[in-house]
């Protein structure tokens, strides 16, 4: 759990979410229960090796304070050997998987939140090699006691700055984030079609890639992400590169390098 | 909201309709809440058992729990206050559920004479569920607050039954039919001012009672209970407070609270305003993801505030965007 940086903030050294495994990881059932078998046969294949394995922390609020934005934070940096990518499943929702990370050249770390209306577990598994790490997190969609919806599903028209992107380097820490604005419609609702995000890349100064995401229906809308790069990368030129369904491309460029705006 | 977010949020619903269709009765009824293990139903409704106390001549306040909505509190989390005129009572705001307002107007009719009018200070809905119970008498509040309860009644009614369970039965939104302004008013004999604020939401009236000097605050001020603040604006709140500190009251009855006759909850609220602002600044700018800057909890400070950590939850969801617009530079686009 060294890569987070909840310690940062005067008191965070006591933090109010921790990570599960087993049964309390997917809200009282045993993990390999509810959507999950059909899932992981699905997603990981039939003949899968898989465990669900302590070492990928999935944190996540217990309650979704707003469903439409539940924020997650996948760290598999404990796991041993190199993360070829990482799925993430949502149990119960229409669209189950949410994303495939392939962290390359960045560390299997990974915050995001996704649309979330039903109580259910959110999965990660990381692929080393032919096996299968999993970890998970439960998030009642409502309650908690405290979650009258609020108004603040009022925002200006979605057109007003589509594809803006928001980003920076903490060369320190070796954090990336990148904020897309981006209505993310699922396609669900009628007369709206569907309109979200398919793909996103990190490239390094020449162009080579560093890491890449799969992206599905369930990514929040105006998403934010949270990468984590080794210092090398953390220092240098970091471009993201996104695509959506509809074909509109989206870039921006971020530099980590001493003397950098 | 524009009819684009409308159908966004229908979208969402769509999400959920999707997923539970085997098993999902009530969903058309109570929209989210069905996502929910059903209450069973009581045979007898609860009771609140209210106990109004007279904190200033012809000021009677009913004083709510300092917590978030939970069963165990069936929403009786918030202030209400009743003056007492010579035509009745003054209701200022009337719970969450329709039992809680039959409770508080079961009191004006049997120990005020009756009900004057009802005034809604601002859209939360434990300010305004218990409307119901004084559906034949004029409820009045700001137009915009109006406005945004007969917008988000039904969102509100969907997380409160999912919520309460059986506290809410019988209870639907009736946003106020009738629109009160900022200025001096006189009922029954009764002198108030009216001031039109926002910052806690769009439109947040408090009110000094002129006769005792007390001022009924709202929701714009907070005590040893931690502010709400899924639709706050940190400046605009801020600015209203140095109102409020003009008025010089007597008295003060928070929105969440206790009475009280010195200036704490002024100085209180803005000092929780204050840092949760500073500390959402400080997490977004440090790089840290929003279930970190959650997970760190409230500003040490303010961590035993009743209603905390999960005030502070909320706040981080609502009001992270802001943070981390002004913390990550625009660098491309489309
Ligand atoms: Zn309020």
């Amino acid at each position: 759990m060294g890569a987070l940086l909840t310690s940062l903030l005067p008191g965070g050294d006591r933090p109010l979410i921790l990570p599960a495994t087993g049964a309390a990881a997917v809200g009282g059932d045993p993990f390999d229960s509810g959507m999950w078998p059909l899932h992981r046969e699905a997603y990981l294949g039939k003949e899968a090796r898989w465990s669900n394995d302590p070492a990928i922390a999935v944190l996540a609020p217990k309650a979704a304070e707003n469903s439409a934005h539940v924020p997650f934070l996948i760290d598999a940096t404990a796991l041993p050997g190199r993360v070829d990518e990482i799925l993430v499943t949502v149990d119960y929702s229409p669209f189950a998987h949410a994303m495939t990370f392939r962290p390359g050249r960045a560390l299997p770390f990974l915050g995001f939140a996704v649309k979330y209306e039903v109580a259910g577990a959110l999965r990660a598994s990381a692929r080393i090699g032919q096996d299968w790490h999993v970890g998970a997190a439960w998030v009642s969609a409502l309650g908690g006691g405290c979650s009258a919806p609020s108004v603040a599903h009022a925002r200006p028209d979605w057109q007003l700055g589509f594809g803006e992107m928001r980003a920076r380097i903490w060369p320190e820490t070796g954090r990336l984030r990148v904020n897309i604005r981006h209505p993310q419609d699922t396609g669900l609702a009628d007369g709206v079609a569907a309109h979200f995000l398919t793909e996103l890349f990190l490239l390094d100064a020449d162009g080579a890639e560093i890491a890449a995401l799969d992206l599905f229906e369930p990514l929040e809308e105006n998403p934010s992400l949270t990468f984590l790069l080794p210092q090398d990368l953390a220092r240098g030129e970091v471009t993201i590169r996104a695509r959506d369904n509809l074909g509109n491309g989206f870039r921006g460029k971020v530099s980590g390098a001493e003397g950098a705006p | 909201m524009s009819p684009i977010s409308l159908h966004r949020r229908d979208a969402l619903v769509g999400m959920a309709a999707a997923a539970l269709t085997p098993t999902t009765a009530g969903l058309s009824t109570f929209g989210l809440g069905a996502t929910f293990a059903p209450v069973p139903a009581r045979a007898k409704t609860r009771r609140y058992d209210l106990r109004p106390v007279e904190v200033a001549a012809g000021v009677w306040m009913i004083e709510g729990a300092r917590e978030v909505f939970a069963p165990a509190n069936g929403g009786a989390i918030v202030n209400i206050v009743l003056l007492e005129t010579r035509q009745g009572a003054v209701v200022i705001d009337t719970g969450s559920t329709l039992g809680m307002g039959a409770e508080i107007r079961a009191f004006a009719d049997d120990r005020l004479g009756g009900v004057a009018t009802v005034v809604n200070t601002h859209h939360h809905p434990d300010h305004w569920f218990g409307n119901g119970a004084f559906a034949d008498r004029q409820i009045v509040a700001l137009p915009q607050t109006a406005a945004a309860c007969a917008q988000y009644g039904q969102d509100f009614a969907a997380s409160l039954y999912a919520i309460l369970g059986p506290w809410m039965s019988g209870t639907s939104p009736l946003p106020a039919s009738g629109t009160t302004e900022a200025g001096e008013a006189r009922i029954g004999g009764r002198a108030l001012r009216l001031l039109a604020l926002s910052g806690h939401t769009q439109a947040d009236l408090a009110i000094l009672d002129q006769d005792s000097g007390t001022l009924i605050a709202g929701d714009l001020l907070f005590l040893d209970r931690a502010p709400s603040l899924p639709d706050a604006d940190y400046g605009i709140w801020l600015k209203a407070l140095d109102r409020l500190a003009q008025l010089q009251p007597s008295g003060t009855v928070p929105g969440h609270g206790g009475f009280h006759r010195s200036s704490a909850a002024l100085a209180q609220t803005r000092a929780y305003l204050e840092a949760t602002r500073a500390r959402l600044t400080q997490a977004a700018d440090l790089g840290l993801a929003p279930i970190e800057a959650m997970s760190a909890g409230p500003a040490p400070a303010f961590a035993a505030l009743g209603a905390n950590p999960e005030e502070y939850l909320r706040s981080v969801i609502h009001r992270w965007a802001d943070h981390e617009t002004e913390a990550l530079p625009l660098v491309g686009g489309l």
